[in-house]
């Protein structure tokens, strides 16, 4: 019994990031089989270098450099890129706990 | 960035940026309503218009807006009998600016509208991508 629930899980642990890859949610940097953990890294890294494009652009548009639709614009793309990686994340999460409620 | 709802935001906002254009080239107009020359005979300030044209997005193949080309109007100046001023000409006429206080209100609205309608293509995008993301929880 132990085996076969040992070499389950590794299967489950694959499986949503195959499909993340081929979703097109993390296109490149994530080659298939290295699981959540490095989808959930690009993501993250993805929404940190566009959180600072719209800091940087906005501290130009505070100083006068930058248009106020460009401020706007850069601040909206962030918080979208934010959201989508916080409802990914929540739902690897709840995957996981998901599992964890199994009852053996 | 082929995803057609971030794209029509990028063309929202390149609309956007032309109005604020047209809208600037208006104030130009209308704080230079009475400007004359200052030697004798000289030509007052010339209204100024502006262009769009439609610019092709390679990365998206939409159609974008962009300023084009911001002209000047040639139509004949306004002629006043003022002969104190210092652009009165021998017998005392001076030329004032071609700009009509009516046509550049119309044309400043029209931009406030226009702009109104872009704004609102950017609210409905966002309210799309929104709601798709929020597919992802509950």
């Amino acid at each position: 019994m132990i085996p076969a629930i040992g070499s389950a899980l590794p299967r489950v642990e694959i499986s949503p990031s195959t499909n993340f890859v081929t979703g097109g949610v993390a296109q490149g940097g994530v080659e298939a089989g290295k699981g959540f953990g490095a989808v959930l890294t690009q993501i993250a890294s993805d929404a940190v270098s566009t959180v600072k494009t719209a800091e940087a652009t906005s501290i130009k548009g505070v100083n006068g450099e930058s248009s106020t639709q460009a401020v706007v614009e850069a601040v909206m793309s962030a918080e979208r890129t934010l959201q989508t990686a916080i409802a990914v994340r929540d739902k690897a999460v709840a995957a996981y706990l998901e599992l964890s409620r199994m009852s053996i | 960035m082929i995803d057609p709802i971030v794209s029509s935001l990028k063309i929202a906002s390149s609309g956007l940026s032309a109005q604020s254009t047209r809208l600037r080239v208006v104030s130009e107009n209308i704080a230079n309503a009475n400007t004359t020359g200052n030697v004798a005979g000289a030509d007052p300030y010339q209204r100024k218009t502006i262009t769009f044209a439609a610019e092709l997005d390679r990365l998206t193949g939409a159609d974008l807006v962009k300023v084009s080309d911001v002209g000047r109007d040639p139509s004949a100046f306004v002629v006043e009998h003022d002969p104190g001023n210092p652009a009165a000409n021998a017998d005392g006429y001076v030329k004032m600016p071609n700009v009509n206080m009516l046509v550049e209100m119309a044309d400043m609205r029209e931009a406030n509208r226009s702009y109104e309608a872009n704004l609102q293509v950017v609210k409905q995008a966002r309210e799309i991508i929104n709601m798709t993301i929020d597919l992802l929880r509950s």
